[in-house]
């Protein structure tokens, strides 16, 4: 039992400082392409705006939602792996 | 100069790859010729080779192990041990070891009546150590020559060089646009 508690809160936090760090680095890229496009497209308008309705999208979308899965896949890996070592 | 860094990156890659060779599983495929179970004095820095959890391991200098004996197509014999790994390192997961003991048991040949099993394990057979590799499971195969493709290890591997390739490319990136500026920056009219 101790052993499984110790995988569980040391896999979750190496799992959300990963989770951090991809959110911090996605967040970024984003930002860095919004700018492109507001370069390419012949500047539309205030930059800040378009920059914090580009965020405001990005927030809502599935990419971000998508970064969930960095907490998701280890824990159907390690399902998978129970199954496949002991009822197979 | 140039010496050390060979020897570093060479130690560096020898462990990471003695590391890989000894958590993956492999299959060898054997004839199993008796299971036993035999207590084992475990002391010092061979420890680690030993799947006993660390509360088990603090406490006691030896407990119960469970082998199980094979015989490789060449003839050479093979010796497995069977210890659940539970949640610890490396993560196989494995609790089934009383079912993988009866199993070894109930799959035993003979010499003139051989049965082929491959037997999935992690670990290595070392006699000066005296370590034995982890048996995880077994499965009949139809001979000696049986054809095992590892997609697994192939999977693994590949996701794991993905990975490296991709942080290794990042990093050069941040490198040669963030930290050798600076340095360039720091240094110059040295000459």
């Amino acid at each position: 039992m101790a052993a499984f508690l110790r995988l569980v809160v040391f896999g979750f936090l190496i799992l959300s400082v990963i989770y951090v760090i991809v959110s911090f680095w996605s967040r970024a890229v984003r930002r860095r392409k919004l700018e492109q496009e507001w370069n390419d497209t012949g500047r539309p308008g205030d930059k800040e705006t378009y920059m914090t309705e580009g965020m405001e999208q990005y927030d809502r979308s599935l990419r971000r939602k998508l970064i969930l899965l960095i907490y998701v896949v280890p824990v159907v890996v390690v399902g998978t792996i129970i199954y496949v070592t002991n009822f197979m | 100069m140039v010496y050390v860094k060979w020897v570093f990156w060479g130690l560096f890659w020898l462990i990471v790859a003695g590391f890989l060779h000894y958590s993956l599983p492999q299959r060898d495929i054997v004839r199993i010729v008796n299971t036993y179970e035999e207590r084992q004095d475990v002391t010092g820095w061979t420890k680690i080779f030993w799947a006993a959890s660390d509360q088990s391991q603090e406490r006691l200098q030896s407990w119960d192990v469970q082998f199980i004996q094979a015989i490789e197509p060449d003839g050479d014999p093979m010796v497995y041990r069977n210890e659940d790994t539970g949640w610890g390192w490396p993560p196989y997961f494995k609790f089934d070891t009383a079912n993988l003991y009866t199993d070894a048991s109930d799959s035993t040949s003979t010499k003139d009546a051989p049965e082929w099993y491959a037997v999935t394990h992690y670990g290595w057979r070392n006699e000066f150590l005296s370590i034995f590799p982890n048996a995880v499971g077994i499965k009949q195969v139809s001979g000696p020559d049986a054809r095992l493709i590892p997609w697994f290890n192939i999977i693994v591997l590949t996701i794991l060089a993905a990975f490296a390739w991709g942080i290794w490319a990042r990093w050069r990136r941040f490198r040669r646009n963030k930290i050798e500026p600076k340095i360039d920056e720091w240094t110059d009219g040295w000459e």
